[in-house]
């Protein structure tokens, strides 16, 4: 079921309001609908895999619990490990078997050996890296002796499968979501309709900026030996502006329709593409994951702790890793590759904590500088974007060499009214999330303190935009990760 | 929550009644076969593919015949002859109308299919085409067919209307390119190309679609007189149809003997302009149109 689907339009309101009619002063009873409701928008996406999502879930909390009761460190540790060996087990089997074989085939046909690898022929099951890593941080807290174990299955259950964020994410935290989930909610009207204009704005930026800008970034990353070096560029550059409709769209509609069941999950999105160096990128685009591997990777590494060498070394191996989370394929681990390498210099230089703040904060323009700094960061990024789209690792070589050998006429695209209106309605949007960037997410303040009709028509000209570019009900990009 | 519910819903319907006011606006420039879905029944139909969707104006037909016509047709993607097509005209048609006038235009293409197994039913294209989907032809506005056909795309309807294509009232789908005699051979050019390399090596001859013409004609026959014409194509047009079907004619015998005539107008290829070498510029197709309705009328 997807967010932008008549079934999901259906199906929210429902369970908005049997949660707060039916189930009204019950927590149990509310989150006892919440898990029939997660696991039935599972199902819809493919039955067949609830059993796998059960059996992660059953895993972790019992495992939890057996870490918690453990009456040694050796017991512990045996039930943690087993814990992670299963999780990244299923995540092995289920997302990169097929990669490691082929690799594997290839590597061999390198040196004049044949090999025919077996591969498996099964469909990556919807939101497994997502809700691995929810399993994974619990278990490793409880190790850490950060949190204690969950013992109302329910409640657990809940935390690793509510549905806002079973799919796609944000990577949720124990420490931060399962308090919220065992405490009674009231509701709440400002959060509610704060929830809604959420919605509303991950609406827009999923159906009439990502979609439409991928009806070109397609047609050209597609076609890529047909077109000139200009409008390759252009294709990067719708590109760019897709990806983070979509999962910025998709992080807003799951932040806006957790609010409406008095639930706040982690931002994951902060403005990237208003970054003034790499690392303030990562601290802005997708921060439940970046976080994650901050937390549970590069400080166990030894984060920056160890010196120069260390730091290099840890930076290198969680964008590698963050690029193979993305998935099996070449592209992705280059992708990551190439990011480590465009933070390299600030980090070597120790600049990479020097934009913590909100750029031109509290002021309309940003200066030359700030400026220079946004348009090139947005270039590396734009440039590193080639290889997460690209087919496989030659189409992107191919795909960049073309930009700057294969002159020609200048961006050539068909049907050029729809073409003309993307541009436009992408500059507004760049424009909205400028004047926004101060705030959760771009519209969250625009037109509260404006006149009620003033204010309504704003909601309504963004939701007619969205309806008179909505029906084509195109998935999420980072459903397949 | 009373609050935020009952503003909610009224946002939503507020939306809801503004999306359905733009849906109503749609009109002839929305695209190219809308209206054809929101005319009432029909009693006299010109029915082919984009060839008499284009080329033949029922205004014309109307002035020397004193009767309404609607074209029906659409292109050979989606109207070639075949089960959906059919059951699309007995929707349009007026069931009590018999003494109607039917005008099927016919060419090699329509009654041909590409693939291994020309005949095989589920790989016809039009079946996942507006034809097939829409139900209701004759609703207005018949949000069904936008709904279903202009998903992503509603957007077009508030679109300037400086398109190339204008669907009029009576379902004559009006073409305006620029018709200097450069642009002109350089369509065609490229229109023979793409039948040389993409249409004509995949096209064979479909037993089922010749079976479906007679099929039309026959249910066409319960309510009027049905009228078979070939129109005229560029003449490098018809060499490739040529070497398509040579024996054209012989194969769509059985309809004609069917049918209340037979005209076959690619004898006169070189009196009339084409836009593309496969459809009529607009004022040829105005003569075509007078020279089939001149002959109904003589009939």
């Amino acid at each position: 079921m997807l967010f932008n689907s008549i079934g999901f339009a259906i199906f929210l309101p429902i369970v908005f309001l049997l949660y707060w009619f039916t189930a009204k002063k019950n927590l149990k009873f509310q989150n006892t609908l919440l898990l029939i409701a997660s696991y039935f928008f599972y199902a819809c996406w493919d039955w067949r895999f609830l059993f796998l999502l059960t059996f992660s879930t059953l895993l972790d909390y019992y495992t939890g619990l057996k870490m918690q009761d453990a009456e040694n460190q050796k017991a512990k540790r045996f039930w943690f490990w087993l814990s992670v060996i299963v999780n990244l087990s299923f995540l092995g089997v289920f997302k990169y078997y097929n990669f490691f074989a082929e690799s594997f085939a290839e590597s061999f046909s390198l040196l004049g050996i044949k090999i025919s690898p077996w591969t498996l022929s099964v469909i990556l099951p919807v939101g497994i890296s997502f809700y691995t890593f929810h399993g994974l941080s619990y278990v490793i807290d409880i190790y850490k002796d950060r949190i204690k174990a969950e013992r109302n299955f329910v409640d657990y259950a809940v935390f690793v499968s509510f549905f806002p964020l079973l799919v796609a994410g944000p990577i949720e935290r124990a420490t931060h979501l399962l308090p919220q989930i065992k405490k009674e909610r009231k509701f709440e009207y400002t959060k509610a309709v704060d929830g809604l204009r959420q919605i509303l704005w991950g609406l827009f930026k999923k159906i009439v900026i990502a979609d439409q800008c991928a009806i070109y970034a397609n047609q050209i990353f597609n076609n890529s030996s047909d077109y000139s070096g200009s409008t390759l560029f252009l294709g990067a550059i719708f590109f760019t502006f897709q990806i983070y409709g979509d999962f910025s769209g998709y992080s807003d509609i799951a932040l806006g329709t957790a609010r409406l069941f008095g639930i706040e999950l982690l931002r994951n999105f902060a403005f990237p593409y208003f970054s003034r160096d790499i690392a303030e990128f990562w601290r802005r685009w997708h921060i439940s994951l970046s976080s994650w591997f901050k937390d549970y990777l590069y400080i166990p590494l030894g984060g920056s702790k160890g010196g120069t060498w260390m730091k290099v070394r840890n930076t290198f191996i969680i964008f590698i890793v963050s690029g193979f989370w993305h998935g099996a394929n070449w592209t992705f681990i280059i992708w990551g590759m190439l990011n480590a390498l465009f933070i390299m210099p600030s980090i070597l230089m120790k600049t990479n904590r020097n934009n913590l703040d909100i750029v031109a904060q509290g002021k309309f323009f940003p200066t030359i500088k700030e400026l220079t700094q946004i348009v090139l960061t947005f270039g590396l990024t734009v440039f590193a974007w080639i290889f997460f789209r690209a087919e496989n690792l030659s189409h992107a070589i191919q795909y960049i060499l073309s930009i700057f050998k294969n002159y020609g006429s200048f961006f050539v695209l068909d049907n050029y009214l729809k073409y003309k209106i993307i541009i436009i309605i992408t500059s507004i949007f760049i424009l909205v999330e400028w004047m926004g960037r101060e705030q959760q997410y771009a519209i969250e303040n625009l037109g509260l303190k404006w006149n009620r009709f003033f204010r309504w028509s704003l909601y309504i000209l963004i939701a007619i935009l969205v309806l008179l570019f909505s029906g084509k009900g195109s998935t999420f990009i980072y459903f397949q990760f | 929550m009373k609050n935020f519910i009952v503003r909610t819903t009224l946002f939503i319907s507020i939306i809801i009644a503004i999306f359905i006011f733009i849906l109503s606006l749609a009109n002839g420039y929305t695209d190219p076969f809308y209206l054809r879905f929101t005319t009432p029944k029909q009693d006299n139909l010109i029915l082919g593919t984009s060839r008499s969707a284009q080329g033949l104006q029922p205004m014309v037909f109307k002035r020397f015949l004193n009767r309404n016509f609607y074209n029906f047709s659409f292109t050979n993607a989606h109207s070639p002859f075949g089960s959906v097509y059919l059951n699309s005209i007995k929707h349009k048609l007026n069931p009590n109308i018999k003494d109607g006038i039917f005008i099927v235009t016919v060419d090699p293409w329509s009654i041909s299919n590409n693939g291994v197994n020309p005949n095989d039913t589920t790989n016809f294209t039009e079946n996942n085409l507006v034809l097939a989907n829409t139900n209701f032809v004759n609703m207005n506005p018949n949000f069904e067919y936008l709904l279903k056909n202009l998903s992503g795309e509603y957007y077009k309807i508030l679109m300037p209307k400086k398109v190339a294509m204008f669907l009029h009232d009576d379902g004559w789908l009006e073409v305006n390119v620029s018709m200097d005699s450069a642009a002109v051979s350089k369509r065609i050019k490229a229109k023979m190309e793409d039948y040389r390399k993409n249409t004509l090596p995949s096209s064979k001859l479909s037993s089922v679609r010749l079976s479906y013409l007679k099929q039309t004609v026959e249910f066409l026959k319960l309510h009027g007189k049905v009228y078979i014409a070939r129109l005229p194509v560029s003449p490098q047009m018809y060499e490739i149809e040529q070497e398509l079907m040579f024996d054209f004619n012989d194969k769509i015998n059985q309809s004609v003997q069917l049918s209340d005539g037979y005209l076959d107008m690619t004898n006169e290829n070189n009196l009339y302009q084409f836009i593309d070498g496969n459809h009529l510029w607009k004022e040829s197709g105005k003569l075509v149109s007078q020279k089939i309705a001149e002959w109904i009328k003589s009939k």
